[in-house]
């Protein structure tokens, strides 16, 4: 099984996001340069939203990795929920003050202005839509004292238009909206991905028919077709393995990705 | 793990179950041409052989009036037709009946339409055209009416009939006629009932009866010779018969 021409492709579709694993793509690219230059600006709030899986996760990842050579950033990828925990982390990582005690507003404040930065420290938060309204609106009074610059994520759903909110609506300087891949964004994701890691036979299996399954599996989500990719290739390296004569090595056969796509529940049958 | 046989399995039923609709919509699809290819095809042969048997029908009665007598005419008398609703009246000025026979033949129909059963009524009583396929209900009830002589007033239903143009009605009445010995009336109301079903065995019997009753036994024989010809009835033929003992005796 180590030795399948799978194998490896399997393991590049692994769900984590790492800024290593950034893939460009022209529309992504575009966006991720707006985020940077709004980042220069003088914003105190900058809203990135989408649907999930369009890629905000591994943009403000991607984010992080690149600001952190030269100015001081702190990225909060799972929310921290309660108030106090929230400041005291943040007084910690950014202001090195150790604590174990409850920091007030008032306390924060006193530290961020004893505390001078060449540039405004700027904080990264994920999955903004579970923190609670009090703790934004500290945020955004940390925002408005201009002790540090926030970068916030936001799922966009259908059924809740959580951008709609008055305490976004108010104080966000700038909003950029992720949008799902189209079926030739996703061809260029899952192409670059594998090239990059020099996979060129299983690149070149995977032709236009497939990738329109693909897409219309996974609807554009990023995360999604990460998924179905790592099951597909999983099946493909077990059939590699007992069944070899049924590989078809000049095309991924369409049966096997909407198996895969049931493994992943991307179809329910 | 990859469980690859219980993948498949779910596969296929995920297959099957997509092509569900597909199958079942094509399924349906074909059905309905077929009912309709089916529906289209008997209406098209229904158009086509009923022309054809009512113009074999008439040419089988041209040739025998040919040789009985083409010159007999039967009218009603005593102006009754006049008396009859205006779409019967209608019918009765009409001299050529047109889904019965091609314009060529109107001379010959015109002569020999008293005589033949479904035009016999003709010179002057010609079947309108809706009248001439025969109904399923007109053949199967001809004496479903039953007679009550006790409390009925006959010039209501005459009145009815009138109004209606029922041939049931016309038949119930030309029978009470007989019955009650007013053979002109009896007659008429006879003729006009044929005029309006030209199915009704017992309408025409009455008619031949009637005619029998009033003196004209020869019209009588040959409108049952030819109303045989066209319907083989027994009871005609029988009537027929007792008309040629009475003349014999």
């Amino acid at each position: 099984m180590g030795h399948s021409l799978f194998s490896k492709p399997k393991e590049l579709f692994i769900d984590i996001v790492n800024p290593r694993d950034y893939v460009q793509i022209d529309s992504v690219s575009h966006m991720y340069q707006n985020l940077k230059s709004s980042v220069q600006k003088p914003l105190k709030m900058i809203l990135l939203y989408g649907k999930p899986g369009t890629g905000k996760s591994m943009l403000l990842h991607k984010l992080h990795h690149d600001l952190s050579k030269h100015q001081k950033v702190f990225m909060v990828d799972i929310p921290i929920i309660d108030e106090n925990d929230f400041l005291r982390v943040l007084a910690q990582k950014i202001y090195g003050h150790v604590n174990r005690d409850a920091i007030t507003l008032t306390t924060f404040l006193e530290l961020a202005s004893a505390v001078n930065y060449p540039q405004t420290p700027i904080v990264l938060l994920d999955e903004a839509q579970l923190y609670s309204t009090a703790l934004m609106e500290k945020i955004r009074l940390i925002s408005d004292a201009r002790a540090l610059k926030f970068v916030i994520t936001l799922h966009k759903t259908d059924d809740e238009d959580i951008i709609a909110k008055e305490h976004f609506q108010t104080r966000i300087w700038e909003s950029i909206e992720l949008q799902n891949a189209s079926p030739e964004e996703l061809k260029i994701y899952i192409q670059k991905k594998l090239l990059k890691s020099n996979c060129f036979d299983v690149a070149n299996m995977i032709n236009d028919k497939n990738i329109k399954i693909i897409s219309r599996l996974t609807k554009g989500n990023y995360r999604d077709a990460n998924k179905l990719m790592f099951s597909l290739f999983s099946l493909y390296a077990w059939f590699e393995e007992y069944h070899p004569s049924k590989i078809n090595y000049n095309s991924l056969k369409p049966k096997y990705i909407e198996m895969a796509a049931i493994h992943t529940g991307l179809i329910h049958a | 793990m990859l469980n690859i046989p219980s993948l498949e399995r779910r596969w296929l039923k995920y297959k099957i179950k997509s092509y569900f609709p597909y199958m079942l919509f094509s399924f349906l699809t074909v059905t309905l041409i077929i009912v309709i290819t089916i529906f289209i095809h008997l209406e098209e042969s229904n158009k086509q052989t009923l022309p054809t048997l009512v113009k074999q029908e008439s040419k089988d009665i041209i040739l025998q009036t040919k040789d009985i007598n083409p010159e007999i005419i039967l009218e009603p008398s005593m102006q009754f037709i006049e008396t009859m609703p205006s779409t019967v009246s209608q019918s009765t000025t009409t001299s050529v009946s047109i889904p019965i026979l091609p314009p060529k033949n109107v001379a010959t129909m015109q002569k020999i339409a008293p005589i033949s059963p479904p035009a016999k009524i003709a010179q002057n009583v010609i079947i309108p055209p809706s009248l001439i396929t025969p109904t399923i209900k007109s053949t199967t009830q001809p004496s479903s009416i039953k007679r009550d002589t006790a409390t009925f007033d006959i010039h209501e239903i005459e009145d009815r009939f009138k109004n209606n143009s029922n041939p049931h009605l016309g038949l119930y009445i030309a029978r009470y006629h007989y019955d009650h010995g007013n053979y002109n009336e009896a007659y008429n109301y006879a003729l006009k009932t044929n005029s309006i079903n030209n199915t009704i065995e017992e309408s025409w019997l009455i008619f031949a009866k009637a005619m029998v009753k009033l003196g004209k036994t020869d019209q009588a024989k040959k409108t049952l010779q030819l109303y045989i010809s066209q319907s083989n009835s027994d009871a005609a033929r029988n009537l027929l018969d007792s008309f040629e003992k009475d003349v014999s005796k």
